[in-house]
């Protein structure tokens, strides 16, 4: 039996709603037992694109495989796909069990097995106790867990949650996160998670997809889009970052010359970058790779505005002569005093030029 | 401060009170006419006695009339739920325009006057041969009963989370399972209240009754308005009373089935 190692291949789908583009013509691979995440704002088009996995929604144009089979005029009863949904969508009038359990009613699943499998689903997500309660007798944290007892019991070909965390408070929703990831590692299945939150995507995916007006911006790794971001808006929707607008003089033989206010530069170019023309650009610089620059070394002047600690971390406010406010991040560092004037630089090892962009 | 808001309350119960006193009083002044002892109504009554009580249940064409009538309201709430269930399934599939036209036709027979509706289904009757049949009268009823089938169940599925319906198929269940697993555990409050609504309507119907009852389905109303325009006697005081007592029993069991499967459900009733 090979369910939940199935790939999943989105081709050349598209969506619309009347003059509304949903989805442009996109393509996406998903690896089989891969967790990968749609992260993006409201009405980029994640939503969309789960839905079309599912087959809620039938899409414009294109093909949608599942494995080797091609499921895009199936109804959602044909797939063999889970789905979480962000409001639960447990069965109000059934009892935990039956919930667990209706998926396997439908596929007519002996009553002996049957009973195995619920409580096995039920033991997994920790509520092996709590068959008989009904719905509404549990908490929000419980109810998230049997949607995906529900969902998974069912040994799904592909899974699919959406924003299945957005109803739980800041402190349940990390460690329902953290049981998600605990489940997919001790069973990978392949997974397609939708959120708009940054954190959950970096915690949980094995793949980030951020998406933007119906396509996707960039895919890969959290740690590629951390490190490698195409462009500002990634660079700003991962984490904290300082972009400084800088002039890019010429690009050629795989070197850019930069130059900016109160700094001037070079940058290899990464053999994928062929986004960078000479023109305005940005660097990006994330907190800490910002650092108070050697005696004799060139710097940009900056007054302290602000300092924060964060435990070891000591975050710093600073504002450079050109009105432009920058955080800085640095371990066990003396803090420096309000109102005082340092020179910073930074790692130039770990700053990017990007292609201007008015991110949203 | 707080007094204040009381007497205004106190005051508001007050005036609420004689409203509702006002509304429901002269409905129950045939519980003691039909109590009276005189041959003659009399409220309050001189003395008591239930010998009324005993010529209505002894006398057959009341009897009769009481038992059509049941008959009709089985048959017309029958017709009206699903009918009435079925439109308002359809109903919510529809685009938003076509929605309200659809709407706008099922509540039309609350709107076109009664006995209009009573002439053009004395001659359709007539004509297919229902006239003076319970399944006659019950399918006429049926048109007064459907409104509130439909509005009621229409509730509930606006209440219905989408998403339930989505799980079910994700987990693999055709549309008679979606149905009959999620669906219609969903909408049995609403089901229940326009039941009642219908049961009830129809019972007490007299004008499209008056029309096209006949012998055949003579109910309990048209007989007692037959027998109130030869003479006024207690027993039709108690034929009212018999009414009013089955509505109200209905009433308070329909309310309790709806509040009890809401409750269940995790929703609030379609109908309170």
């Amino acid at each position: 039996m090979s369910t939940g190692m199935h790939g999943v291949s989105f081709r050349q789908v598209s969506k619309a709603y009347g003059a509304v583009t949903a989805l442009r013509p996109l393509d996406l691979e998903i690896r089989p037992g891969e967790f990968l995440t749609l992260l993006g704002p409201s009405g980029s088009g994640k939503t969309t694109l789960l839905n079309i996995a599912a087959g809620f929604l039938d899409p414009d144009g294109g093909q949608v495989l599942i494995g080797s089979r091609d499921v895009t005029v199936l109804p959602p009863r044909a797939r063999n796909v889970g789905m979480v949904f962000q409001n639960y969508a447990l069965f109000p009038h059934l009892s935990v069990f039956e919930n667990v359990a209706y998926g396997l009613r439908v596929r007519r699943v002996a009553d002996t097995e049957l009973r195995a499998r619920v409580d096995m689903a039920l033991a997994l997500v920790q509520l092996g106790e709590f068959g008989k309660r009904a719905i509404n007798q549990l908490s929000g944290g419980q109810q998230q867990r049997v949607a995906l007892a529900r969902a998974m019991v069912i040994e799904p070909d592909l899974l699919l949650m959406d924003e299945p965390l957005g109803a739980l408070d800041r402190q349940l929703r990390k460690h329902v996160q953290l049981e998600i990831r605990r489940l997919h590692n001790e069973k990978p299945r392949t997974t397609i998670y939708v959120t708009h939150d940054q954190e959950e995507a970096l915690v949980m995916s094995d793949r980030v997809a951020i998406m933007r007006n119906g396509r996707i911006e960039q895919i890969g790794t959290p740690l590629e889009l951390y490190d490698r971001p195409r462009n500002a808006y990634i660079a700003s929707f991962l984490g904290e970052s300082n972009l400084l607008p800088v002039q890019v003089s010429d690009v050629r033989g795989g070197l850019a010359g930069f130059r900016g206010e109160g700094c001037e530069g070079g940058w290899s170019l990464p053999d994928d970058d062929d986004l960078l023309r000479p023109g305005p650009a940005l660097l990006l610089a994330r907190p800490e790779a910002i650092r108070p620059a050697a005696e004799d070394a060139p710097g940009l002047e900056a007054v302290v505005e602000e300092t924060v600690h964060l435990g070891e971390l000591v975050a710093t406010r600073l504002r450079l002569g050109t009105g432009q406010m920058v955080w800085m991040r640095r371990m066990n560092a003396p803090p420096h005093a309000l109102g005082q004037r340092i020179r910073i630089m930074w790692d130039p090892a770990r700053a990017r030029l990007l292609p201007e962009e008015k991110s949203p | 401060m707080s007094g204040r808001y009381q007497r205004r309350s106190i005051l508001g119960e007050i005036a609420g009170a004689l409203v509702l006193a006002f509304l429901v009083m002269p409905i129950f002044a045939v519980v003691p006419a039909s109590v009276n002892s005189a041959s003659f109504i009399k409220i309050p009554p001189e003395a008591y006695s239930v010998r009324w009580y005993g010529q209505f249940f002894g006398d057959a064409s009341w009897v009769s009339a009481l038992a059509n009538s049941a008959e009709v309201a089985v048959l017309a709430t029958v017709f009206s739920v699903v009918i009435g269930t079925s439109a308002a399934l359809g109903i919510e599939r529809l685009p938003s325009a076509l929605r309200s036209i659809a709407v706008g036709l099922v509540l039309s027979p609350l709107i076109v006057p009664v006995i209009m509706i009573s002439i053009s289904l004395y001659y359709v009757t007539r004509s297919i041969g229902l006239y003076g049949t319970p399944v006659g009268l019950a399918l006429s009823h049926s048109l007064l009963c459907l409104p509130f089938v439909v509005l009621n169940v229409g509730v509930s599925l606006k209440r219905l989370d989408p998403n339930l319906v989505r799980a079910a198929e994700g987990l693999g269940a055709g549309p008679w399972r979606v149905f009959r697993t999620v669906t219609f555990p969903a909408i049995v409050p609403g089901l229940v209240g326009g039941a009642t609504f219908a049961f009830v309507t129809s019972f007490d119907e007299v004008v499209i009754s008056i029309f096209i009852a006949g012998y055949g389905a003579k109910t309990l109303p048209v007989k007692l308005w037959e027998q109130i325009r030869v003479e006024f006697t207690p027993v039709a005081a108690v034929a009212s009373t018999v009414i009013l007592g089955l509505t109200m029993v209905l009433f308070v069991l329909g309310r309790r089935v709806t509040m009890k499967k809401a409750a269940a459900a995790g929703t609030e009733g379609a109908w309170r």
